[in-house]
C-alpha cells in the first residue's frame, strides 16, 4: 500500500475540485453581493473557498491531496473567467499549502472534525496573510478588523469542518469512496475462506 | 465553451510564458502603492482586454459588468471603514476619510486589474494548449496535466448530468412536496449524487487512460509542439513599454495628489 | 499456438461482500483466438476481463489471489460506456494521446491518426472534431481506433455495443471483423447474432462464476442448448424457440383512446427537437419507439414526461397535460442510464422508495410486492447491496423493477432490455405484457427487431426529430427480412 498519488487519485481529486471550482464561481458574485454591506457578513461564507481541500482529503486520505485540490479548484474557477482573476490562483496555492501543512502535522492519520477544522483554519490564516498584503486589511479600524477575522473563522469551521464531514459521510454511504481507498489486509485474507 | 471568436496575436503567445508574465505582473501590482501608478496600469491592461482578445465588444462589455461590481464592493468597505485622519464624512460607525477614500479607490482598481488580466488570459488561451505548454516549458508532470484536461472535458458532461439527475428525482417524486423545508431537502438531495457520479466517472476515465498505456514515468512525445515566437517578445515588450510610459505620465501629470495609500 | 493470457486458480472477492465471486477459476487463451465469454448477467464477466488485462488489481484496487497469472504483453480494452473512456475533448487529440504514450514522433501522428480513423470507418471531414458531437456508435468506433493505435496482441471488448442502435452495432462488429486478423480477441456480449461468425471459441459461465462449457461455437450451441436455455443465456435460435413455446397473446382491443396528441412538440434550448403530428393511443397499447442513435427517441420520452418544454395538445384520460404536475403520477419514466435514477443506498430501499414516500400501502404489502419483484428479476440475494455496485444488467433490471411497483397509466421506458441475458429479457417482456393487458400504455424505446415483431402493437419511428406514427406492424412483416430492416432504420 503506497501513499503516492496514483493517476486515479489525481483525476478524482481534480474532478471533485473542478466541481468545487464551478461552485466557487457561482459563490463569487454572491460574496460580492453581500460584501458592500460593509459589516463583513460576506466573511461568513468565505469558508466555502477552503472546502475543496478538506472534502478531497477526507475522500482520498493521502498526502498532497489537499494542496492539489485547492490548486485545481482555483484553476477551474480561474479558467471559467473568475471576477477575481489571477488572484484566485495565488490564494488557492497558499490556502492549499496551509491546509496541507496542518494535515501533515497530524501525519495524515486523522480524518475527524477537529483535524479538518484545523486544516480549514490554517487555510484561513493563509488567506488572511494574503489579504493583509493585498487588501490592506490592517488599515481597517480595529473593531472592524476583528469582526472581519472572527466571521471568517466561524465560517471556515462551518464549511470545512461540519459541512465537509457530513458530505463525506453521505458519500461513504453510497460506497463510492471504496473506489479510491486501498483495500485492507483483512479483505485480502478473507480470500482464503 | 463553444463561442466563436477571431484568433488574435495574444492567442499566439506561448501559454506558459503568458501565465508567468501575468504572475509577475500580479506581484508587481501588489507592490504599487500609488494611486496614480495604479490608474495608468489599469489603462495598460484595459487596452489588451478591450481590443486584443479577438472577442466581440458586446461580449467584452458583458464580462465587464461583474468586474464593475467587484470594483465597487472592494472599494466600498475600505472607504467606509478604513483608517485615516482627514475626515470627509462621518455618520455613526461610518467614517470616510480622504486617506480611506483614496485607499478604497486604489483597491478597487487593483481588483479590476486582476480581473481583467485573468479574463484576458482566459479569453486568449485554449486550456489544452496551456497544459501542453506547462508540460513542455515548465516540466509539469503529465499525470497532472492530463488529469486537468480530462476534468475540463468532463465539465459540460457534468452539467448535463445535473439536469438528468434533477429530472430523474422529479420522476421518482423527490421534489413533490412544497414549502421551505422540502426546498432545503431538495437542495440537499443534489450534491451527493452529483459528487458520487463524478467520482465514479473520473475513476472510470482514469482506468481507461491506464488501459491506453498512460504512464507518467515514461518519456513521451507531444502532439502539439509549443515553442516561442516573436509574439512572446511583443507581449513582454508591450508591458515594459507601457509601464514605463505610465510611470512617466503619472509623475508628470498626477491626477490625484496622494503619494502612498497605505496608512 | 502459444498461450497468450491465462490465470490459474483465481480467487476474487469484493470488499464488504460475503461470498467469493470467483473461487479457483482457471482459464487460458491461445494466440489468435477469437473468444466469446457468455454467461448470465452478474456472473462476473466484466470483472474477469479486468483481471485478465491486469486492470484489477493495478488500477482498480480489489484483492485477488492466484497461483499464476499471465497478462498479455500488449492489449487494448473497449469499455461499454462510450462517455467515460476518453480524456481529451477532440477526436485527433484522443488518438494522439495514445500515440504520445507510445512515444511516436510528432511528425508521424497526423498521418497515423487519419489511417486509424479510416481503418475503423470513421470518416470525418475534419479530424479535429469534438468527441461530444459524435453519436454512440461513432464514439465506440473511435474507442476501437485508440485501441488499434496501441497495436495490441489482445483486444478485450466488454459489451461495446450495449448503448448503440442496430446500425451502429453492425458497424462496430464489422470493424472488429476487419481488424481481427492475427489478433486475439476476447469478447463479452449478450447479443450474439452479429458476432457468431467471428468467434471460434465460446466459454459459458454459470451464474456463480464457474465454467460450464468451453469449445468451438458449433459444439457449444448444438450440445449445450438446454443448459443455455436453463441459465437464460442467449443462443442463436433463442427467439424462435421462445416464440414456439409461448402462445402469442392477442391484444384485447380497448376501444377508448386514453392518450391523445396533436401537433405535439418538445423543445431543447428553445429549439424544436421533436415533433409528433397526431396520435391517439388506446389503453393497453404497446408502442415501440425506434430509430437511429440521436434521432430523438429519448427526447420524445422526456417530452411526454414533461421534463422538457412542450407545446401542442396532449391529453391523458381527457385531462390536458401542460406541465409535470399535471401528470400527477399518471406516467412513470425509466431513464436510459439507470445510474441516475438511484436515490438510496440499497437495492431493497430503492425498490420500495416510491411506496414509502407516498405511504400508500401498509408495510407488509410493500415488502411482499418488492420481494416478488426482486425474486423475479434475480436480485433477491443482492437486496442489501448498493445499487451502484451491481453489474450493468442488474442495474438496468433494478431501474425497470421500480416501474412495476407503480401503477401508472402510461409507462415510458428508454431501452429497458439492453445488456440483459435472455432469461431476464423474456421475463421483463412478459411483465410488461401483463401490465399492458391490465390497460397500461407502454411506450418503449428499443432497437431490437424481435421485440418490435413479437410484442409491440404499434411502431413509432423517429427520424431527424420527427415521429412517424402511422407504421402498421403488419406492414412491417411483409417483405423479406432485409426490407424490414430498411423499413425501420
Ligand atoms: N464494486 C463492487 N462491489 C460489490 N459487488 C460488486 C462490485 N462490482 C460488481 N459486483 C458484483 O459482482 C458481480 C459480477 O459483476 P460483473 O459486472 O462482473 O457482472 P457481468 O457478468 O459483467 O454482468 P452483466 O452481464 O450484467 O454486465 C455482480 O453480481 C455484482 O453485483
Ligand atoms: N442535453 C441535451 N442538450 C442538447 N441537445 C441534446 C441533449 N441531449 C441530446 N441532444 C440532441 O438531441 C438529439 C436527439 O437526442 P436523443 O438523445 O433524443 O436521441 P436518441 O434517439 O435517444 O439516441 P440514442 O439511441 O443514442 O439514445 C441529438 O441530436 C442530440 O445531439
Ligand atoms: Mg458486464
Ligand atoms: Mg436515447
Amino acid at each position: 500500500m503506497s501513499n503516492r498519488l496514483k493517476l486515479t487519485d489525481i483525476l478524482v481529486t481534480i474532478v471533485i475540485s473542478i466541481g468545487f471550482g464551478i461552485l466557487y464561481k457561482i459563490w463569487g458574485p454572491l460574496y460580492y453581493a453581500v460584501k458592500p454591506l460593509g459589516i463583513h457578513i460576506d466573511q461568513l461564507i468565505y469558508g466555502m473557498w477552503f472546502m475543496a481541500a478538506t472534502v478531497a482529503f477526507l475522500i482520498i486520505r493521502k498526502p498532497g491531496v489537499a494542496l492539489l485540490a485547492e490548486v485545481a479548484a482555483s484553476s477551474g474557477e480561474f479558467l471559467m473567467g473568475s471576477e477575481f482573476g489571477l488572484e484566485v490562483l495565488l490564494y488557492g496555492i497558499i490556502q492549499g499549502l496551509f491546509a496541507e501543512l496542518l494535515l501533515m502535522a497530524f501525519r495524515y492519520k486523522r480524518y475527524d472534525l477537529l483535524a479538518v477544522s484545523m486544516a480549514g483554519i490554517s487555510s484561513c490564516i493563509g488567506s488572511l496573510i494574503l489579504d493583509f498584503y493585498k487588501g490592506y486589511i490592517g488599515d481597517l479600524s480595529t473593531w472592524n478588523l476583528i469582526l472581519y477575522m472572527a466571521f471568517r473563522f466561524i465560517g471556515t469551521i462551518l464549511f470545512t469542518g461540519v459541512l465537509a464531514i457530513s458530505i463525506v459521510k453521505a458519500l461513504e454511504a453510497t460506497g463510492v469512496t471504496n473506489l479510491v481507498r486501498s483495500s485492507s489486509q483483512k479483505d485480502f485474507n478473507s480470500l482464503d475462506q | 465553451m463553444n463561442i466563436s471568436f477571431e484568433e488574435s496575436w495574444l492567442h499566439k503567445v506561448n501559454p506558459a510564458l503568458k501565465l508567468i508574465t501575468l504572475t509577475f505582473l500580479f506581484v508587481f501590482v501588489v507592490m504599487i502603492h500609488h494611486l496614480n501608478d495604479m490608474i495608468t496600469f489599469t489603462f495598460t491592461v484595459s487596452i489588451l482586454f478591450f481590443f486584443c482578445t479577438g472577442h466581440s465588444y458586446k461580449r467584452i462589455l458583458l464580462f465587464l459588468i461583474p468586474f464593475l461590481l467587484v470594483f465597487f464592493s472592494t472599494a466600498v468597505s475600505m472607504i467606509l471603514f478604513g483608517k485615516g485622519e482627514t475626515t470627509l464624512f462621518k455618520l455613526g460607525i461610518v467614517n470616510v476619510t480622504e486617506e480611506s477614500l483614496f485607499r478604497g479607490l486604489h483597491l478597487g482598481f487593483r481588483a479590476l486589474v486582476f480581473a481583467m488580466m485573468g479574463m484576458t488570459f482566459v479569453l486568449t488561451t485554449k486550456p489544452v494548449l496551456l497544459f501542453y505548454s506547462l508540460m513542455q516549458q515548465l516540466k509539469l508532470q503529465p499525470k497532472y496535466a492530463y488529469s486537468f484536461m480530462a476534468a475540463i472535458r468532463l465539465m459540460p458532461i457534468m452539467f448535463e448530468e445535473l439536469q438528468t439527475i434533477l429530472d430523474a428525482q422529479k420522476v421518482r417524486g423527490v421534489h413533490s412536496q412544497k414549502g421551505i423545508r422540502s426546498l432545503l431537502k431538495d437542495i440537499k438531495s443534489l450534491p451527493i449524487p452529483l459528487l458520487s457520479q463524478s467520482i465514479r466517472r473520473a475513476f472510470r476515465i482514469a482506468v481507461a487512460m491506464e488501459a491506453k498505456r498512460f504512464n507518467s514515468t515514461n518519456e513521451r512525445t507531444y502532439y502539439y509542439h509549443l515553442g516561442f515566437s516573436i509574439f512572446d517578445l511583443l507581449f513582454i515588450g508591450y508591458f515594459i513599454l507601457m509601464i514605463s510610459l505610465g510611470y512617466l505620465f503619472a509623475t508628470e501629470f498626477p491626477l490625484f495628489p496622494v503619494t502612498d495609500v497605505r496608512y | 499456438m502459444e498461450c497468450i493470457a491465462s490465470v490459474n486458480k483465481l480467487r476474487l472477492k469484493f470488499p464488504e461482500e460475503k461470498g467469493l465471486l470467483f473461487k479457483d477459476l482457471s482459464i487460458s487463451f491461445q494466440e489468435g483466438e477469437k473468444v466469446l465469454l457468455l454467461g448470465p448477467s452478474g456472473c462476473g464477466k466484466s470483472t474477469l476481463l479486468q483481471v485478465l488485462s491486469g486492470l484489477i488489481p493495478q488500477s482498480i484496487d480489489i484483492p485477488i489471489k492466484s497461483e499464476s497469472i499471465q497478462i498479455p504483453y500488449s492489449w487494448g480494452f473497449v469499455f461499454q460506456d462510450p462517455d467515460s473512456q476518453f480524456c481529451m475533448p477532440y477526436v485527433d487529440e484522443e488518438i494522439a494521446f495514445v500515440l504520445e504514450n507510445l512515444q511516436i514522433p510528432r511528425e508521424e501522428m497526423t498521418v497515423k491518426i487519419k489511417e486509424l480513423l479510416t481503418t475503423v470507418g470513421l470518416c470525418l471531414d475534419d479530424i479535429h472534431t469534438e468527441i461530444q458531437t459524435l453519436s454512440g456508435g461513432m464514439k465506440q468506433r473511435l474507442a476501437l481506433a485508440t485501441v488499434l493505435a496501441l497495436d495490441p496482441e489482445v483486444i478485450f471488448l466488454d459489451e461495446p455495443t450495449a448503448l448503440i442502435d442496430e446500425e451502429g452495432t453492425a458497424e462496430v462488429w464489422d470493424t472488429v471483423k476487419a481488424i481481427s486478423k492475427d489478433k486475439t480477441i476476447i469478447i463479452v456480449e449478450h447479443k450474439i447474432d452479429q458476432i457468431i461468425d467471428v468467434i471460434d471459441r465460446v466459454i459459458v459461465f454459470t451464474h456463480d462464476g464457474k465454467i460450464m462449457a468451453d469449445g468451438n461455437s458449433t459444439y457449444i450451441f448444438s450440445n449445450f442448448k438446454e443448459e443455455l436455455k436453463r441459465f437464460g443465456i442467449w443462443y442463436p435460435s433463442a427467439w424462435e424457440e421462445y416464440k414456439k413455446e409461448k402462445v402469442q397473446n392477442t391484444l384485447t382491443k380497448h376501444s377508448d383512446s386514453l392518450l391523445r396528441l396533436e401537433n405535439f412538440r418538445g423543445y431543447r434550448k428553445k429549439e424544436n427537437a421533436i415533433t409528433l403530428e397526431k396520435a391517439a393511443v388506446h389503453s393497453g397499447e404497446w408502442i415501440a419507439v425506434t430509430g437511429a442513435n440521436g434521432a430523438g427517441k429519448s427526447t420524445l420520452l422526456l417530452s411526454l414526461m414533461q421534463l422538457l418544454k412542450t407545446s401542442g395538445d396532449y391529453r391523458i384520460d381527457g385531462c390536458s397535460i401542460k406541465s409535470f404536475a399535471d401528470l400527477n403520477n399518471r406516467a412513470y419514466f425509466v431513464f436510459q442510464n439507470p445510474e441516475y435514477q438511484f436515490l438510496t443506498n440499497s437495492v431493497l430501499e430503492e425498490i420500495t422508495y416510491e411506496l414509502r414516500q407516498r405511504n400508500e400501502e401498509s408495510h407488509a404489502d410493500v415488502f411482499k410486492k418488492a420481494n416478488d419483484l426482486l425474486t423475479i428479476f434475480g436480485l433477491k440475494d443482492k437486496q442489501k447491496q448498493h445499487p451502484y455496485h451491481l453489474s450493468l444488467g442488474e442495474k438496468r433490471r433494478l431501474s425497470v423493477a421500480t416501474a412495476f411497483i407503480q401503477n401508472p397509466q402510461v409507462l415510458l421506458l428508454d431501452e429497458p432490455t439492453f445488456g440483459q441475458d435472455s432469461k431476464n429479457t423474456f421475463k421483463l417482456l412478459e411483465l410488461l405484457q401483463e401490465e399492458s393487458q391490465k390497460g397500461t400504455i407502454i411506450i418503449m424505446v428499443t432497437h431490437d427487431l424481435n421485440i418490435i415483431h413479437h410484442f409491440a402493437t404499434t411502431v413509432w419511428k423517429v427520424k431527424n426529430g420527427k415521429v412517424i406514427t402511422d407504421w402498421k406492424k403488419d406492414d412491417m412483416k411483409t417483405g423479406s427480412e432485409g426490407d424490414v430492416y430498411e423499413y425501420i432504420f
